[in-house]
């Protein structure tokens, strides 16, 4: 069994079982709130006329929706914390519905921006912190493919949702196909209720007496990175979990900013964003600017499409093997490497074969790091920690997210062309990539420094135990 | 006598053309050409055929006097003469036998045409003999892309259908909009309230308000040139609100049975789960209290709401 990061909780989790009915209940949570928002774009250029509004105004509709959902991760943290996942998902489920519906009865832009940005991405956000958090519940020892097979949720339900959408549209034009969506989308209360809270009292960990050790080697133990290996210390551990507990059923757990991995992980993510959505909106555009045609050039993003969904449970099989598994973060710091290496090498790429293979390899690279994106949270700050991290990372992730595409967009137009973007673009996910190679061997290092002190402790502890204890056995 | 007649009918005559203020619509199948032909510009658009056949799509504008040539290569047996004639939409144009000399290897015929109106326009065929054929189509700008898919609409919505001609193309001097069968005019403005019509150059955007079931159908706009008008077609579909509420209402049953379905399957397992847990719960809690006994400061099992 591959060794993890220590997990903290007090249960063994299940590992499969319901487990697997979770995965699919959060693969069409996470679905859902990634492809929505994209599939939106299709109603557009008709909403466009309708409203006599320009392009730029419907297109604030889709980062309205975007900016919700990452602003909206600090509170569904919040919630999750103190209520559990299902109702949460079930809340989401209802909200986003409820938006569509008001929306199809919109009547001026700013209502629709109201509705399907404002509340829509509220719910879209009650939706993917949940299904991200209770994976973390449920598995331990096959959560890398749990993660990788949540994860391909996005690239399936946009698959699925595009020519849906484009078929509702033909019938029922925009108002009725935001009506129809609207139930869809309520099928995310479906997969909610299929988040059932997992039962902790099935298979306790065996329980060994806890040393009445020094209070010294136990608060090291508590206060100590949590994804040591503190294994059996079980009420000195309990103690200081309490404590932080009760921190983190009021407010959300703001000690995260003195955790080393999660900081690793934010700056490293928070520069990796600002390249990591551009690649994708603007490949049709530049294949078009080659002068390939409008179907060729939307045929290159369902090549992207397809490779993605197949490359994130890879991902995840791979990131459970022996050999990765202890050391996923230099997987992950591969998977972002390559991203920009991909975008670097892009302007090579000559004419429709070549966009072809970059379209293949930028598929992989996406999916690689969309598939441990959150794995690798995990595993740097715990599971039940995950919550309130996913929350934190998500609103200052906001920013970069909404940032990207304008600022690529502007590199475009004042070059005039396309190179300049993939070379920004590449160096903005190269260098993350770097950062994190290094700053993850100093990391493992620390960590394997402090668990060899706490072994070490632990073992003065257990002799000092036995000394006392003999005397005792002896009596009775 | 009959001269100075003749010739004061000759002034009358060039007066009259020459005075623009004068309306010269006429009826009658063949109206007098306003300008006098000599005065039309000239074009001339050629075509060498090496195969069979050829089309030339040409696109007119204002009336001009066109110059059509056509070369032929021939094929193996080089007659040294050959006949060869015109033909409008199909029908052989009277007086236009000839017969040409091969010179240079090559048959080659040219003829003006006068276009002056949108009845000239058409597809003019030069033929070679019974073997050879190029076809020219002679019309205004087309318009390019018309969406094929009806605009479906709401009763007492409104609608917004547009029609666009490519910008590299000439701007239409004007648009109209037509209803159905492409004699019903809709006018916008004083004439109806439910109607109102925006032309910006190259585009133009008919809103209906008020929609009402009789309101379906095909919208035709026409961009108005001066030779003649080229029409595209839109179809709109009114549809009540009913139409979108039965897929609704039918995925919302759905979701409510299954999420019904799921929490009480969870309900009735638990319930079996918990009989059984209290049994075990009961041997095991026996068990440790003999245990913990002898040891110092148990941690019992406490329930941890996460």
């Amino acid at each position: 069994m591959p060794p993890a990061a220590a997990t903290n909780l007090s249960y063994t989790p299940p590992d499969g079982g319901w487990g697997w009915a979770v995965v699919f209940s959060a693969f069409i949570s996470i679905g859902f709130s990634y492809a929505f928002p994209k599939s939106l774009t299709i109603y557009f250029k008709e909403i466009q006329e309708y409203f006599s509004v320009s392009y730029s105004q419907i297109a604030w509709l889709s980062s309205v929706m975007l900016a919700s959902m990452y602003a909206g991760g600090p509170v569904s943290s919040i919630l999750v914390n103190r209520y559990g996942s299902r109702p949460v998902v079930m809340v989401g489920g209802v909200m986003v519905s409820a938006a569509m519906v008001l929306a199809s009865f919109g009547s001026t832009i700013i209502h629709l921006y109201l509705c399907i940005g404002v509340i829509g991405g509220f719910g879209l956000a009650f939706n993917l912190q949940p299904a991200l958090t209770i994976i973390g519940t449920y598995f331990q020892v096959k959560r890398p493919l749990a993660n990788g097979l949540a994860m391909t949720g996005s690239p399936v339900v946009l698959f699925t949702l595009a020519p849906l959408n484009q078929f509702l549209f033909d019938s029922f034009g925009w108002r009725g196909s935001f009506l129809v969506l609207g139930s869809i989308v309520l099928n995310c209360c479906v997969a909610g209720a299929l988040m059932r809270p997992v039962n902790k009292n099935a298979q306790p960990k065996r329980k060994i007496d806890p040393p009445k050790c020094n209070g010294a080697a136990a608060e090291e133990a508590g206060t100590a990175d949590s994804s040591a290996q503190s294994g059996n210390l079980l009420t000195e551990e309990n103690q200081n979990e309490s404590r932080s507990h009760g921190f983190v059923h009021k407010f959300i757990d703001l000690s995260l900013f003195r955790h080393r991995g999660f900081l690793i992980y934010l700056i490293g993510n928070i520069v990796m964003f600002f390249g990591f959505f551009a690649p994708v909106v603007f490949l049709a555009p530049y294949a078009k600017h080659q002068g390939i045609d409008e179907y060729s050039a939307a045929f290159l993003l369902s090549i992207f499409a397809l490779v993605d969904m197949f490359i994130r449970p890879a991902t995840g099989l791979i990131g459970n093997t022996k050999w990765i598994r202890p050391r996923i973060q230099y997987f992950f710091s591969f998977a972002v490497s390559y991203n920009g290496v991909c975008h670097l090498l892009c302007p090579l790429a000559n004419g429709y074969v070549g966009l072809v293979v970059y379209a293949i390899f930028f598929g992989l690279a996406f999916g690689m790091v969309s598939a441990l994106l959150f794995e690798v949270l995990m595993d740097l700050v715990g599971a039940h920690r995950f919550s309130s991290a996913v929350g934190l990372v998500t609103i200052i992730e906001c920013g970069p997210v909404l940032l990207g595409p304008p600022i690529s967009g502007a590199l475009v137009d004042i070059f005039g062309e396309y190179k300049y973007m993939y070379y920004a673009c590449g160096v903005f996910m190269l260098v993350p990539g770097i950062f994190f190679f290094i700053m993850h061997y100093y990391n493992y290092k620390k960590l394997d420094e402090e668990r060899r002190q706490i072994v070490a402790e632990m073992r003065t502890c257990e002799e000092a135990e036995q000394l006392k204890m003999t005397p005792n056995d002896s009596s009775t | 006598m009959s001269a100075t007649w003749k010739q004061l009918f000759f002034q009358i005559q060039l007066l009259l053309v020459f005075c623009r203020h004068i309306n010269t619509k006429t009826p009658g199948p063949t109206p007098p050409p306003l300008v006098p032909i000599n005065l039309l510009p000239t074009d001339e658009r050629s075509v060498v055929l090496k195969g069979e056949s050829h089309t030339e799509k040409v696109e007119l504008l204002n009336p001009v006097n066109l110059a059509l040539e056509c070369t032929w290569t021939g094929n193996q047996n080089k007659l040294p003469n050959i006949t060869a004639f015109w033909t409008k939409d199909g029908d052989e144009i009277e007086d236009s036998h000839l017969t040409v000399q091969l010179e240079n290897e090559q048959y080659n015929l040219k003829t003006v045409f006068n276009i002056v109106s949108e009845e000239n326009l058409g597809n003019y065929s030069c033929v070679f003999g019974s073997e050879a054929k190029i076809d020219f189509v002679l019309a205004a700008p087309q318009i390019g892309e018309m969406r094929d898919k009806p605009i479906v609409s709401y009763v007492a919505d409104s609608v917004v259908i547009a029609c666009k001609m490519e910008e590299t193309k000439p701007k239409p001097s004007s648009w109209k909009w037509f209803k159905a069968n492409g004699t019903d005019k809709i006018f916008a403005g004083a004439e109806s309230t439910r109607y109102k019509i925006t032309n910006v150059e190259w585009k133009t955007k008919l809103e209906v308000f008020n929609l009402t079931e009789a309101d379906s159908g095909l919208y035709y706009c026409g961009a108005v040139y001066p030779l003649s008008t080229t029409m595209g077609h839109v179809e709109l579909k009114v549809i009540s609100f009913f139409e979108p509420l039965k897929p609704f209402i039918a995925i919302v049953v759905e979701v409510i049975i299954l999420v019904a379905a799921i929490l009480l399957y969870e309900r009735s397992r638990s319930k079996k789960d918990n009989t059984a847990e209290n049994a075990m719960n009961n041997q095991t809690n026996t068990a440790s209290q003999e245990e913990n006994n002898g040891s110092e400061g148990s941690s019992s099992m406490r329930q941890r709401k996460v």
